[in-house]
C-alpha cells in the first residue's frame, strides 16, 4: 500500500468517526480479506461470515479509539478479526483450525529431490500439527497473507524479532526435516 | 498432536463465496444497536452510582445522629417523691 493510498484510507476513517456510512468504503475494500483470514482459521463459512461481522461492529463501535500508528488500517482489522476466532474457541473449548490451501503450500515449498506427492503434503501437515500455535500463526499471517514482520508483531501483539524467530525457526525445520527448498528468503 | 488442526484444502478462496455474507446495512445495524445499549447501560450505572452515594449519605447521617445521642450528657436527674410528698433528689 503505498503512503498516498494510506493517506486517502485515514482521511475515510476520519470521516468515518462522525458517519459511520463512511466505514461502508472500509467495509468493501477489506471484507474478502478478512473473510477469508477467518475462514482460514475456522473451516467453516457460516463462522467466518459471524465472525467477519462481528470484527465489523467491533471495528466501528471502537473506531474513535483507533490510532494511525504507520500501518494500514486492515492490521488493525486482522488484529480484531484474531481476538474474535481466539474469544471463539475459548468460548467452545474446541482446537483451533487452520485450513490451508495445498496450492499456497506448493507455491512456498519448491522440490528438490522426491516428488511432490500425497505423502510428503502428510508429513508437512503432520509437521504443521506439532508445531506451536503461535509458530504456525505467524506462517499463516507472512506466507497466506503476505504480511511483513512488522504488521504481524502488530496483529499477533509480539515484538517484530519475535515474529522473525518464530518464522525462522519453523522454516529451518521444514527444511531440514523434509530436505525441501523453501522459496521464501526474506 | 498440537492445540490445533491443519487442514489441507484443494479449491481456492475466490471473492464469489463472500457476497453471500457481505451486508453493511446489518453491520451498522448492529452498530446501532449495541451503541445505544451502551449508553443505557452507561445512564443506567450513573443512576445507580447516584442512588448509592445518597443512600450512602443517609446511612452515614443517621449512624452520626445516633452517635451524637449516645454522647449526649445526662442534664436531668431523677427525682424520688416519697409516700409523704417529700422531693428527694
Amino acid at each position: 500500500m503505498s503512503e498516498d493510498e494510506i493517506r486517502k484510507e485515514q482521511e475515510v476513517i476520519e470521516r468515518s468517526k462522525k458517519d459511520p456510512n463512511a466505514f461502508g468504503e472500509i467495509y468493501e475494500q477489506y471484507f474478502d480479506r478478512i473473510y477469508n483470514y477467518l475462514y482460514r482459521q475456522t473451516d467453516d463459512e457460516e463462522l467466518a461470515g459471524d465472525l467477519c461481522s462481528q470484527t465489523f461492529v467491533n471495528a466501528l463501535n471502537h473506531l474513535g479509539k483507533y490510532e494511525f500508528r504507520g500501518f494500514p488500517f486492515s492490521a488493525w482489522l486482522y488484529k480484531i478479526a484474531g481476538n474474535e476466532v481466539n474469544k471463539h474457541y475459548r468460548k467452545n473449548k474446541g482446537k483451533k483450525v487452520f485450513s490451508i490451501e495445498e496450492l499456497k503450500v506448493k507455491e512456498l515449498v519448491e522440490q528438490s529431490d522426491e516428488g511432490w506427492d500425497e505423502e510428503l503434503i502428510t508429513q508437512v501437515i503432520n509437521y504443521m500439527n506439532e508445531l506451536p500455535t503461535d509458530m504456525v500463526q505467524v506462517l499463516e499471517l507472512r506466507f497466506f497473507e503476505d504480511k511483513d514482520f512488522k504488521e504481524i508483531a502488530f496483529i499477533l501483539d509480539m515484538t517484530e524479532s519475535g515474529a522473525k524467530m518464530r518464522t525462522y525457526r519453523a522454516l529451518d525445520k521444514l527444511r531440514t526435516q523434509f530436505n525441501i527448498k523453501v522459496k521464501y528468503n526474506g | 498432536m498440537g492445540k490445533h488442526e491443519i487442514r489441507m484444502r484443494r479449491q481456492r478462496l475466490t471473492t464469489r463465496g463472500t457476497d453471500r455474507f457481505k451486508n453493511y446495512g446489518a453491520v451498522l445495524k448492529q452498530h446501532e444497536e449495541e451503541k445505544r445499549m451502551k449508553k443505557i447501560v452507561r445512564v443506567f450505572t450513573f443512576f445507580l452510582l447516584i442512588v448509592v452515594v445518597i443512600l450512602l449519605i443517609v446511612v452515614v447521617n443517621k449512624w452520626e445522629k445516633k452517635a451524637r445521642v449516645k454522647k449526649l450528657p445526662v442534664t436531668s436527674y431523677q427525682l424520688k417523691v416519697s409516700a409523704r410528698g417529700e422531693v428527694n433528689s
